[in-house]
């Protein structure tokens, strides 16, 4: 049973706001730090642009876990919107628990734009917690 | 005929501000570099990084406008003649292009990878070539003159041919309309700090400290000693120039000395923090409350009247002098926030171009104005003219523009228009995919050909290629070319950091006749090769996101790029200095203004003033100011009027001023409104008998008795920080102690004791001086506590009792006590703060985020555009914040600089072109959430279709208006919903 939990490769979305999360990214790769490669990124202008459908339907196809990166509070490049993004993923969550979820499916997190370590710890830190999880049980089908 | 081309010479911030909003207005410039890289030199707010702050790639767009045709920059760089006239300037220059040519450069690395010579570091192991990696910015790589040994195998590898370890020096000559110099911050040489222990490894300055901390954040781990790698529990920082008379401090340092011993209590509650410095010096908004932040969290504050440092062992002593009695304090680090020492450039710019120093060593320039120097038709901006804050850099950054087009010719440079866009409607779409190889690098990593095979057989995919490159001028031709030939109608690049070459992959897709909006770029490099290390899941992903580009571009519509019309006039909302200053510029550079004055009299608070401190006549230049906008055709001035109606977006505004007293009513159309409303002072009826007393005066009564010669006192008491600085009113007003200092001298001249009783001499940058003059003249000064004002003891004889902060009491008689007050916001703020729907600040001034202060706060508000983001309202003056009658001048100069970049455009692209948010018609109900959203007020509500609108120039595509429409009406034309969501299932197969 643990041997198959140790080769389920968890599939994760990962929406990153450009001014921050998108060039933490960037910076990571420049600077080749190395994270799994589970996670597969939409590039969105600003975090506030995930619409609640987005998560729930990335879910629902195929994926494990979904990460929203916005910036830090008050850094927002337009000045609100990660704080918009902050509750619509909050509602987001509450509704999937509802569904039967595990929470920790979603992840929110701040990455500013120069920490590029710290945003491969983050994806590192979330393909560990949804691998722990296994796989997605609302899962209806993926996309083949 | 005039040049019309600028020569800006240094990398400060008010010479980048200025290169950038004269490509705007529609004129190149020539920067010259000193230094190897693009900020090897580094401007103040780069040295200081106040508030752990640097944004530089927000207020440095240089390589777009590089990118663009506008800006010309030349490295290792040096003036050597100047001949001619403002207006026709031949400039002579030598400089060396650096090794490698940053334009051409794909950051492939071959180079490191090839050289042979690997040099050890405090940081690490290197390569002789070596990258700085910039995250916005063009990533820099630099060589080693030391070790490298020029055996040119790099040169050898590079696939574009832009390293060449030979670059001789060459020279120049250019011809311009100006000059404008922004040479930058320089801070104090390491033997000047010395007596504050600099050399011993545990004492660092600030700016090391802020530079390290911006990867990481300043951390716990920041305070790590560099002697032993011990966590300092016991630090002292200290503001070196009260110390030091080798450095001037520049504005924001004590809020910076404040904020760092905020945030060390903050991320390590448990240490045992002390700051040392004479005087608060912080007045711009918010600054006062950093001090009680940090006092509340329980950081300690000497205010030592000297101090030094010296090393004992590991550890530091402070030894310092308090209120006449000597202490010793043993620390485990010291933290020395520094200032700036006087520019040693002065001496070639005095030499080569005649311009003047002043007696402090820094460039002179004229009073009131942006940087005249004493050559015509050559500026001087930014930290180079005297020891300022950041946003009056930044201000005189635009200041400068308002001042400099008189001398220039015609506009010069224009973006080029795009090619025109094949017609696509009606064809089904055809996708290309072009992989970029980067030269064969992505070979020894990833398949590209399996890869290749794969993405051929995605549905809707009509052609794969893989190219050598994408991002060069010769390799971006060829791509294009290759996407013409493929009759493809959409197009996915899979490239590398978008952040830094999006404006040339969108250049391909345009050079190949399409509209940007219909193709996609992945990135191949920094999200799959340099990231991981499993060729076959790398393989997975790559496909996987190529998947997903295919599905969204297959959805992709082409727009057209919206414009919006604009207005030309522009209205000006009051009639002091600010005001008129405005206005005189606008007509100046031919724009309609409409000048509304409540009173009958134009001069606003400054018709009492005679001179400021440093003796500059402003009731001359007040005077002057009055007649040229009286008798200026462009000017219509209307006074008594008051705005009573107004409405409309950026751009476009109506507005209706009622005259009080005839109820006349004139309509009145405008593309921006400026806020010259001023301020009032502060009256402090109630306080030491003012009202009931006639020996009780506030500093501007006093001012105009000395004027009239009708001060018959012998001795004067002035109290400072009177209403200021306390719970009603947290902030400082800026010029009471200069109002203070200028009365006194002007009182001592004829002979009167003058004693100054305050809390903080804020005697800011060059005003320090007159402190100095002052106390030689004989004024006495004396300090109390924030919780023990000095009282009225007895009105017969006039006395005036205060217990000092070295615990003595005094008792003074005065036959005149004078009372510095602060400046109030104006009454009628928040009625027009209603009317404009602005903002107004905690304090009742009207907040800005284009002008926000401090700087370091504001950068994080300003967004593109940064112009319209205060939706084309210009709040200047008193209005903003208190200040001097000089300083209302800059801000007035900084909103011309700012309005003068749109308003004479008949119309106005939007700034992200045609990625901008749009409204499906059929859908809005006009319930107006993403009119609340919009963080650039760019969504209203048509109040006749009761639908929302866009204006166009004024969004930034965010989205956070589509995710607030509850009717999915609003969508982002490159990120619809219907193609965002195939998006992200292709993304998980």
């Amino acid at each position: 049973m643990n041997e198959a939990k140790e080769k389920f490769e968890p599939k994760l979305v990962g929406f990153l706001c450009y001014w921050c999360s998108y060039t933490a990214a960037d910076l990571a790769g420049i600077s080749r730090l190395k994270y799994p490669p589970n996670i597969r990124i939409i590039r969105v202008m600003c975090s506030s642009r995930v619409d609640p459908v987005f998560i729930i339907k990335a879910l629902l196809d195929g994926a494990d876990g979904v990460l929203v990166a916005g910036c830090k509070p008050g850094d927002c490049h337009y000045q609100k919107g990660n704080y918009y993004a902050r509750r619509k993923v909050a509602l987001t969550k509450k509704i999937l628990e509802s569904l039967g979820l595990e929470p920790g499916r979603v992840m929110l997190s701040w990455i500013p734009a120069s920490e590029a370590p710290k945003f491969a710890e983050v994806v590192k830190e979330f393909t560990e917690r949804v691998r722990e999880l296994g796989p997605n049980p609302i899962k209806r089908s993926s996309f083949s | 005929m005039a040049e019309s081309t600028v020569l800006v010479y240094g990398t400060n911030l008010a010479g980048y501000r200025a290169a950038y909003a004269l490509a705007k207005i529609g004129y190149k410039t020539i920067l010259l570099n000193r230094g190897a890289y693009v900020d090897q030199y580094r401007n103040q707010a780069l040295a200081q990084l106040p508030l752990d702050f640097c944004w530089i790639c927000g207020h440095m767009p240089q390589r777009l406008f590089i990118g663009l045709g506008a800006m010309e920059v030349h490295y290792n760089a040096q003036i050597l003649e100047v001949n001619g006239e403002p207006g026709n300037f031949v400039v002579r220059f030598k400089k060396r292009d650096p090794y490698v040519n940053n334009f051409a450069c794909t950051e492939c690395s071959a180079c490191v990878t090839a050289c042979p010579i690997e040099v050890e570091t405090p940081s690490g192991k290197r390569k002789a070539i070596y990258e700085i990696p910039y995250i916005g910015w063009e990533n820099v790589y630099l060589i080693d003159d030391k070790n490298c040994t020029k055996c040119g195998k790099c040169e050898e590898v590079c696939p574009t041919k832009c390293l060449k370890v030979d670059r001789p020096v060459e020279e120049k000559e250019v011809k311009v309309g100006a000059i404008i110099l922004a040479t930058e911050y320089e801070e104090p040489l390491d033997e000047d700090l010395k007596k504050f222990g600099y050399g011993h490894p545990n004492v660092v300055k600030n700016s090391d400290l802020a530079r390290r901390s911006l990867l990481t954040n300043f951390v716990r781990n920041s305070l790590i000693r560099p002697s032993d790698g011990k966590l300092a529990q016991k630090i002292a920082v200290i503001l070196t120039p009260q110390y030091n008379p080798k450095e001037f401090e520049s504005y924001n340092l004590s809020v910076s000395c404040v904020y760092r011993a905020y945030r060390i209590k903050e991320v390590y509650p448990e240490a045992n923090v002390k700051m040392f410095f004479r005087e608060f010096k912080g007045y711009g908004k918010g600054h006062y409350q950093w001090l009680e932040k940090a006092l509340s969290k329980g950081v300690e504050l000497a205010r030592a009247d000297d101090l030094e440092v010296i090393g004992k062992g590991e550890n530091l002593v402070v030894k310092y002098s308090l209120y006449g009695k000597a202490y010793e304090e043993e620390f485990e680090m010291v933290i020395l926030v520094t200032g700036q020492r006087a520019p040693s450039v002065m001496e070639e710019l005095r030499k080569v171009l005649k311009v003047e120093p002043d007696e402090f060593g820094f460039c002179k320039v004229d009073p009131f104005t942006s940087g005249k120097t004493s050559v015509e038709g050559i500026f001087a901006v930014g930290e180079l003219t005297g020891p300022k804050g950041n946003p009056e850099i930044v201000w005189e950054g635009y200041g400068v523009v308002s001042e400099v087009l008189k001398y220039l010719g015609e506009p010069n440079f224009a973006p080029q228009p795009p090619p025109p866009f094949r017609e696509v409607r009606g064809e089904p779409p055809k996708v290309g995919v072009f992989i970029c190889s980067c030269f064969g690098e992505f070979n020894n990593y990833i398949d590209l050909e399996r890869l290749k095979s794969k993405v051929s057989e995605i549905p809707g995919v009509t052609h794969v290629d893989v190219v050598k490159g994408c991002c060069t001028p010769p390799t971006m031709q060829e791509v294009a070319q290759k996407i013409k030939e493929s009759g493809v109608n959409r197009v996915v690049l899979a490239v590398c950091t978008i952040l830094q070459k999006l404006l040339r992959f969108r250049r391909v897709v345009m050079m190949a006749g399409l509209n940007p909006l219909l193709s996609e770029f992945l990135r191949l490099r920094e999200d799959v090769i340099r990231v991981h290390e499993d060729r076959d899941k790398m393989l997975e992903k790559a496909y996987a996101l190529i998947y997903g580009g295919v599905e969204k571009v297959k959805r992709a519509v082409a727009y057209a790029t919206p414009v919006g019309k604009i207005k030309t006039g522009v209205i000006v909302l009051g009639g002091g200095p600010a005001g008129l200053e405005v206005a005189r510029l606008l007509a100046e550079n031919k724009v309609p203004v409409f000048l509304v004055e409540k009173s009958k009299e134009l001069g606003g608070l400054a018709k009492t003033l005679t001179r400021d401190l440093e003796g500059h006549n402003i009731r001359d230049h007040l005077a002057e100011l009055i007649r040229t906008v009286e008798e200026n055709e462009r000017i219509k001035v209307f006074k008594g009027f008051e705005l009573v109606e107004f409405t409309g977006t950026a751009g476009n505004y109506y507005a209706l001023i009622e005259n009080k007293e005839s109820h006349e009513k004139v309509f009145l159309e405008a593309g921006a409104v400026v806020l010259a409303v001023g301020g009032v002072e502060f009256k402090p009826y109630g306080a030491y008998y003012y009202g009931e007393d006639d020996r009780v005066l506030t500093q501007r009564e006093l001012e105009e008795a000395i004027s009239k010669d009708a001060v018959k006192a012998k001795k004067v008491v002035m109290i400072q920080c009177v209403g200021s600085r306390n719970e009603t009113r947290p902030y400082c007003s800026r010029v009471c102690c200069s109002h203070a200092l200028k009365n006194a001298l002007a009182l001592v001249e004829k002979g009167v004791e003058v004693t100054i009783l305050y809390r903080d001499l804020n005697t800011y940058g060059f005003k320090e001086n007159y402190k100095k003059i002052a106390e030689e003249s004989g004024i006495k000064f004396i300090r109390f506590g924030k919780d023990k004002y000095p009282q009225v003891i007895s009105r017969d004889p006039l006395t005036v009792k205060v217990e000092t902060t070295s615990g003595d009491e005094l008792t003074l008689n005065a036959d005149l006590l004078v009372l510095s007050v602060g400046i109030i916001p104006n009454p009628d703020n928040e009625r027009l703060a209603k009317l404009l729907n602005f903002r107004l600040d905690e304090y009742g001034f009207f907040d800005s985020d284009a002008n926000a202060c401090p700087y370091e706060e504001a950068i994080k508000r300003i967004m593109k555009p940064f112009e319209l983001s205060t939706k084309g309202i210009f709040a200047v003056g008193l209005a903003h914040s208190p200040r001097s009658y000089t300083e209302a001048i800059l801000t007035a100069k900084d909103a011309v600089g700012k309005i003068l970049t749109f308003i004479r455009k008949p119309q106005l692209p939007a700034p992200n072109a045609m990625y901008v948010s749009a409204v499906k018609e059929f859908k809005c109900t006009g319930c107006g959430m993403c009119v609340v959203v919009c963080p650039y007020y760019a969504r209203s509500i048509d109040k006749g279709r009761k639908i929302a609108t866009v204006t166009p120039y004024l969004c930034d595509s965010c989205g956070a208006c589509l995710v607030a429409c509850p009717s999915e009406a609003a969508y982002l034309r490159d990120a619809r919903g219907e193609m965002m969501v195939p998006y992200i299932d292709a993304l998980l197969m």
